[in-house]
């Protein structure tokens, strides 16, 4: 090294020593972090020691006890809800498996006519309202007042009934056919990102087609179907409205409605409340576990940044078949129900038949003009209020996200770790079982009977998928990108404003997206926090079910069906196909 | 290093530690650069040299070590003092050039301008000023996805540079280019290196950027330095057998100094029963009887048919290799094979007797 002789007498500047502590980026990501650990431990906490405490007989004192566990196992009726929890979840996850794989096939493999056509319908159950599909069905198979048992009966002369969805078959059919998307989409992400060239190799090796099929493509996508399967017992195990509407009135419980009752209602017992819910917490818990550590890293990555043309097999005439099955699916899963609640809802009364001299548009008036006298209170607030929750939440929880993502991508250690992991906690937890713990822990705060404490369960809950779609973005933008404008002199803020944000735009706005569709429709963990005044679209949708008619249900059922529709046109137009793979 | 050579220094980094885990990534090491002099970190990837540079820019913060830039006192672990980046003004340039897709060229450039809060107007002159130093006038107005590796290479040096800032930092510039392009550009970030007189601080894993572009280079392994110099003494008289090794080709053979006075010596080593006494240049701080290396570049071995007059030893040509300007020879020695390069005029073929003999004066004895 070149050796100068230099005076020594440098007057050295030295930097604030606090300042180096508390910067912009420390005390962002500390409040973030430190906002995600209440919000996601405390009501966990809470339901924990809650399921402890028993109530006793007069109802006003409480000791601490096992009696809670033993009434789950011992009363008849929550024993029975249990069962019945376990039978409809395996058989919902038998049923959209098979639809959702055999689907997924068709559309990524096959030469089935106009797929591209019916591909997107095929995911719009994923942003519909699984409750406004049971009250579709209900008024679609109902024995009675069902549209197609009435068809039956005058076209064909039917005595009594063809079709029954209350009870719990009906449960199974409508959670079915509604998170078939969820299998779907993680096949057909599996199957697309496939290297073709697996099963050429396996095709000169002498394998038919079908060994091939058999032998190397099934293996290959069976960490996907493993992993939709999964989430859909999960998701149809946390699942209220379908089971509320179908099977509740007709002495079907599960344990979603029988925590419902005790969170609720007359004889609310939320220390028994909050036992079932750790009941089924544990078990959405562990299998979210499962599928977290165990399948998903044995998802085979045969991605490698090249868009791949998969193999595409000639189904000959059968073709058609294929076709009219996925055309069915849609059918039944889409356009049925919507055009039964359309029809629903401009009848006066509903009978199980259309009436053309009776149509009118009554019910719509009622149930979205808020000026209007005779409007229904239920649904107005509802509507209003869950735009509201819906826009600001979807805000927050994004923002929320951005942060995290940014901690859990770019400041590495052991902070980083505990928050990865604090952000599938809540993934693993139904609605209704974290809405539980939110409320047995705030229910004698200010914030309960407010928005505030609605807005607290949504963001709770749903903030990991607009985490996960932030991530997903954030690994695939260089970390050089973020680190050569704080070199150009910008803070961290500047840089998040100017630089992170603007590049990770379009997983924000997918995101934004698809947590306003979630909260828009949310229903299990409204009907545990609400109170007259706060009341949800959902919840509104309940409510008519509940205490008014058919037709007013259908039509607020009908305008949240509307707007999710446009969402999902949104949604399309900014996120890619792939966005959505959980 | 010692302390006064680090006075005279613009840059001066003092006993910088950085674990990664449990990892030494960076070990303890000091040095310092003049006022407008250009440094290269080289050494293999797992060095530490890309992590010094991040110490220095400020992205990483060390675990022990002082960091001064100028008056700027950046980094002090002792004293609990860190100046964030955006506070250093530095200029770098990333390995994956960094350019924000979102923004046009000039935008790019103008970024650390606009962040500075100057006036458009001057904002506008010194981005075109920039542009037209690395000559990407045509591409000013392309948004950054438009352009090439290399063109997004010298939109990465315009914005580093437009800000005229204390000190330019290079991450690899260089290794996502093409072997034609990143010859043409060593020369070109050379010129306009020199052009801005910005202290400049560059890493790689090339020793021949390394040799093109320096001043000053510091050869490094698992996170310590192994020498510092200049290209030509680092060539020229590597100090150990991992410089040696590391920077060009060179014939190793561990032996043992048996004269040594002022930095010239002599150096055995042995092969079975034959023995090579080498006179030599030393090392610093090579002793009479210490273990050393020999040391020699294949261009400063001859290998002739007949017996010569100095030190040599008699071995046979095992394979040669035609290269135009010379030939590439294997000549063995007992066990070791000479690295050679041969005249085409002498004639060697595989299978000949040939005597090596060493150019004292390019004979080196380097420690182990």
């Amino acid at each position: 090294m070149t050796t100068e002789a230099a005076p020594s007498d440098i007057q050295v500047i030295r930097p604030s020593k606090w300042r180096g502590i508390f910067t912009q980026e420390t005390i962002a990501t500390s409040v973030a972090s430190f906002i995600v650990a209440i919000a996601v431990i405390l009501p966990l906490m809470a339901l924990v020691v809650n399921s402890f405490l028993v109530l006793d007989d007069m109802g006003f004192d409480t000791e601490w006890g096992l009696a809670n566990y033993s009434e789950i196992f011992k009363g008849r009726i929550i024993r029975k809800a249990f069962l019945n929890t376990l039978f409809i979840s395996s058989m919902c996850t038998v049923l959209a498996t098979f639809f959702g794989v055999s689907l997924a096939w068709i559309n990524a493999r096959t030469n089935c006519p106009w797929r591209e056509k019916l591909e997107p319908f095929n995911l719009v159950p994923f942003f519909l309202s699984p409750f406004v599909g049971a009250i579709a069905w209900h008024n679609l198979a109902s024995p009675k007042v069902g549209l197609l048992n009435n068809w039956a009966r005058s076209l064909f002369g039917i005595q009594g009934h063809l079709f029954n969805v209350d009870n719990i078959f009906g449960i199974i059919w409508v959670t079915g056919i509604f998170f078939t998307p969820l299998v779907y989409l993680f096949v057909i992400g599996s199957l697309r990102r496939m290297d073709p060239s697996l099963e050429d190799s396996a095709r000169t090796t002498g394998a038919g087609l079908w060994r091939t099929t058999m032998s190397v493509t099934l293996p290959l996508v069976t960490p996907a179907i493993l992993s939709g399967a999964i989430i859909v017992f999960v998701t149809s195990a946390g699942e209220f409205g379908v089971p509320f509407k179908l099977g509740s009135p007709y002495g079907y419980e599960t344990l979603t409605t029988q925590i419902f009752t005790k969170a609720v209602g007359d004889d609310a017992n939320h220390y028994l409340g909050a036992a079932m819910s750790m009941i089924l917490g544990v078990i959405t818990g562990l299998f979210i576990w499962i599928q977290q550590r165990i399948i998903a890293p044995r998802a085979y990555t045969t991605v490698t940044g090249k868009g791949f043309r998969p193999n595409v097999i000639d189904l000959g005439r059968w073709k058609w078949a294929a076709f009219a099955y996925n055309l069915g699916y849609v059918f039944v899963a889409v356009a049925l129900p919507i055009l039964c609640l359309v029809i629903v809802s401009l009848h006066p009364v509903w009978q199980g038949r259309v009436i053309p001299n009776d149509l009118t548009s009554i019910n719509y008036q009622k149930v979205l003009f808020f000026w209007s006298p005779n409007s229904i209170s239920a649904a107005t607030n509802g509507i209003k209020n869950s735009f509201i929750l819906a826009s600001i939440g979807a805000s927050i929880a994004m923002l929320l996200a951005i942060v995290i993502s940014y901690m859990i991508h770019r400041t590495k250690g052991f902070g980083s770790r505990i928050l990865d992991f604090l952000c599938v906690v809540p993934i693993g937890f139904p609605g209704i079982v974290l809405a539980m713990g939110v409320l047995v822990t705030y229910i004698k705060t200010p914030i309960y009977a407010t928005l505030w404490i609605l807005l607290l369960g949504y963001i709770t809950r749903f903030f990991p998928y607009g985490q996960r779609n932030i991530s997903s973005i954030m690994l695939a933008v260089s970390e050089e990108l973020d680190q050569s404008s704080r070199m150009a002199g910008a803070t961290w803020v500047t840089t998040l404003r100017r630089i992170t944000i603007p590049l990770l735009k379009p997983g924000i706005f997918a995101g934004w997206v698809l947590l306003f569709v979630i909260f828009l429709r949310e229903l299990s963990i409204s009907i545990i926090l609400y109170t007259a005044g706060t009341e949800t679209l959902s919840v509104g949708v309940y409510y008519l079910s509940n205490f008014e008619n058919e037709p007013l249900t259908a039509a607020l059922s009908v305008a949240q069906t509307v707007v999710l529709l446009l969402c999902v046109v949104i949604f399309r137009k900014v996120a890619g196909k792939e966005a959505l793979t959980a | 290093m010692n302390a006064e050579t680090a006075n005279g220094s613009y840059l001066e980094v003092a006993n910088l530690v950085k674990y990664f885990g449990d990892d030494r990534a960076v070990d303890g090491i000091s040095f310092g650069v003049p006022q407008g002099k250009f440094l290269t970190l080289l050494g293999p990837s797992g060095c530490g040299k890309t992590t010094t540079l991040m110490c220095i820019a400020g992205l990483h913060k060390p675990d022990a070590g002082d960091i001064r830039i100028g008056s700027n006192a950046v980094a002090s672990v002792s004293r609990g003092e860190f100046m964030p980046p955006e506070k250093r003004d530095i200029g770098m340039v990333f390995q994956s050039y960094a350019i924000w897709p979102h923004m046009t060229v000039s935008q790019n450039v103008a970024y650390p301008l606009e962040i500075r809060k100057l006036d458009r107007s001057e904002i506008d002159d010194r981005v075109r000023e920039a542009i037209r130093l690395v000559g990407l006038e045509d591409m000013a107005e392309k948004g950054a996805t438009q352009l090439s590796g290399g063109q997004q290479q010298r939109a990465a040096l315009a914005r580093a540079i437009v800000s005229h800032p204390c000190l330019l930092l290079f991450d690899e510039p260089l290794s996502n280019l093409d072997l034609k392009l990143r010859e043409r550009m060593r020369v070109e970030l050379k010129r306009i290196q020199h052009e801005v007189g910005i202290t400049s601080i560059y890493v790689t894993h090339d020793q021949a950027e390394a040799l093109v572009m320096s001043d000053d280079i510091i050869v490094m392994s698992k996170g310590r330095i192994e020498q510092t110099g200049g290209p030509h003494a680092i060539y020229a008289r590597p100090t150990n057998r991992y410089v040696s090794n590391f920077i060009g080709i060179a014939n190793l053979l561990e032996g043992r100094v048996t004269r040594a006075g002022g930095d010239r010596g002599e150096i055995e080593v042995a092969q079975g029963e034959s023995r090579l006494l080498a006179p030599c240049l030393l090392a610093e701080g090579l002793a009479e009887g210490d273990a050393a290396v020999l040391s020699v570049r294949p261009e400063n071995i001859e290998a002739v048919k007949s017996k010569p007059s100095g030190p040599a030893v008699e071995g046979e040509v095992v394979q040669t290799v035609f290269l135009g300007n010379w030939l590439d020879c294997r000549v063995r020695w007992g066990e070791f094979e000479w690295k050679v390069q041969a005249h085409p005029r002498e004639g060697l073929r595989t299978g000949d007797k040939v005597y090596v003999c060493l150019d004292p004066d390019h004979t080196l004895a380097v420690r182990p």
